[in-house]
């Protein structure tokens, strides 16, 4: 796969995305921030500690990385995005504001909502679609992580319907993008809210929310479509293991 | 091989993964594995690995965006298979 696949109008067309983002997110990226802590009254315990640890997987790296991260909401990108760093250095160091792929029928409607995700750093794709079309969105997201850009996925593939991290639900995805990306790192995020017994569109307003990171080095000795496999049910595993963790630390 | 036993192995590895048992009956080359047999797209994953344990043959990522139909699995295998 990687980053042969893409034509040039493709490469070009996600380098316009990224400048015009760029250019814009002294704007939009504190206006999304300020909407989550002060529209919603949204709280996140661990900040420090995850915000300290996302910034040194940074220093003197040129490596992309990957956040893999438990998921309850539509919004949980932003909140996660929040949780690493704050609105001023990710205007300041663009590259490490995540990309996302979020499901096309919920985020890219509207003109207007596909004009927003445009600026985003957001790549839709339609979860369970024609696989030449999630082929090509993990080629873009691949192609950028190898430029060392950031990137967001969730191994589930979608939100939990549990509630929990559901280890058997993991999607190739993930791994086959750690898998292709020399020196990329992967950090696994878990974030959750005290009310947050399920799966929802929106985390309730006032929700506070506790978020705790840890870096992953997969690695497995098969090739091809198991080894990704592996490599995403590692990652997946970690965060079934980060969960736990979440929960005993609230007995 | 001939591509009618990989056919019929190929429909045995989807079944039960299949949500739609009654597609099953009039399955064809252009039955969409997502679409008509309801198959758990995270599940396409563990069907393709099945295809490598029972035809001992190696698939590679990118092949996996190719499979959409059973067709796609049936031309995909006995391309594998030489």
């Amino acid at each position: 796969m990687a980053a042969e696949a893409l034509s040039l109008r493709e490469r070009a067309r996600l380098l316009v995305q990224r400048e015009v983002g760029r250019v814009l997110s002294p704007i939009w990226v504190p206006f999304v921030v300020a909407l989550m802590r002060f529209g919603m009254g949204w709280r996140i315990e661990g900040l420090p500690e995850a915000r300290r640890a996302y910034r040194k997987l940074w220093g003197g790296s040129r490596h992309g990385v990957i956040v893999c991260a438990n998921h309850l909401t539509m919004v949980d990108s932003f909140m996660i995005a929040w949780a690493l760093a704050p609105p001023w250095w990710y205007v300041l160091h663009y590259r490490s504001l995540q990309w996302n792929t979020p499901e096309r029928e919920n985020f890219a409607r509207t003109l207007a909502m596909r004009a927003a995700i445009f600026v985003a750093k957001c790549i839709p794709v339609r979860r369970g679609g024609d696989r030449r079309e999630v082929g090509k969105v993990l080629a873009r997201i691949t192609w950028l992580l190898s430029r060392g850009e950031a990137g967001l996925m969730f191994p589930e593939g979608g939100r939990s319907r549990s509630g929990r991290v559901d280890l058997m639900a993991s999607t190739y995805g993930v791994g086959r993008i750690a898998r292709a990306v020399p020196g990329l790192r992967v950090l696994c995020v878990y974030l959750r809210g005290e009310g947050q017994t399920t799966w929802s569109d929106f985390p309730a307003r006032g929700e506070r929310f506790r978020v705790r990171v840890e870096e992953l080095e997969p690695k497995s000795d098969h090739g091809g479509l198991r080894g990704s496999l592996e490599v995403s049910r590692q990652i997946l595993a970690k965060l079934g293991d980060m969960e736990r963790e979440h929960f005993d630390a609230r007995r | 091989m001939e591509r009618k036993e990989i056919f019929e192995k190929v429909v045995k590895i989807l079944t039960p993964h299949v949500k739609n048992q009654a597609a099953l009956a009039t399955v064809t080359d252009s039955t969409h594995i997502l679409d008509d047999l309801k198959v758990n797209s995270a599940r396409l994953v563990d069907v393709v690995l099945a295809f490598e344990d029972e035809f001992d043959i190696e698939i590679p990522d990118e092949d996996v965006d190719s499979v959409n139909t059973v067709g796609d699995c049936v031309r995909l295998v006995a391309e594998k298979l030489g």
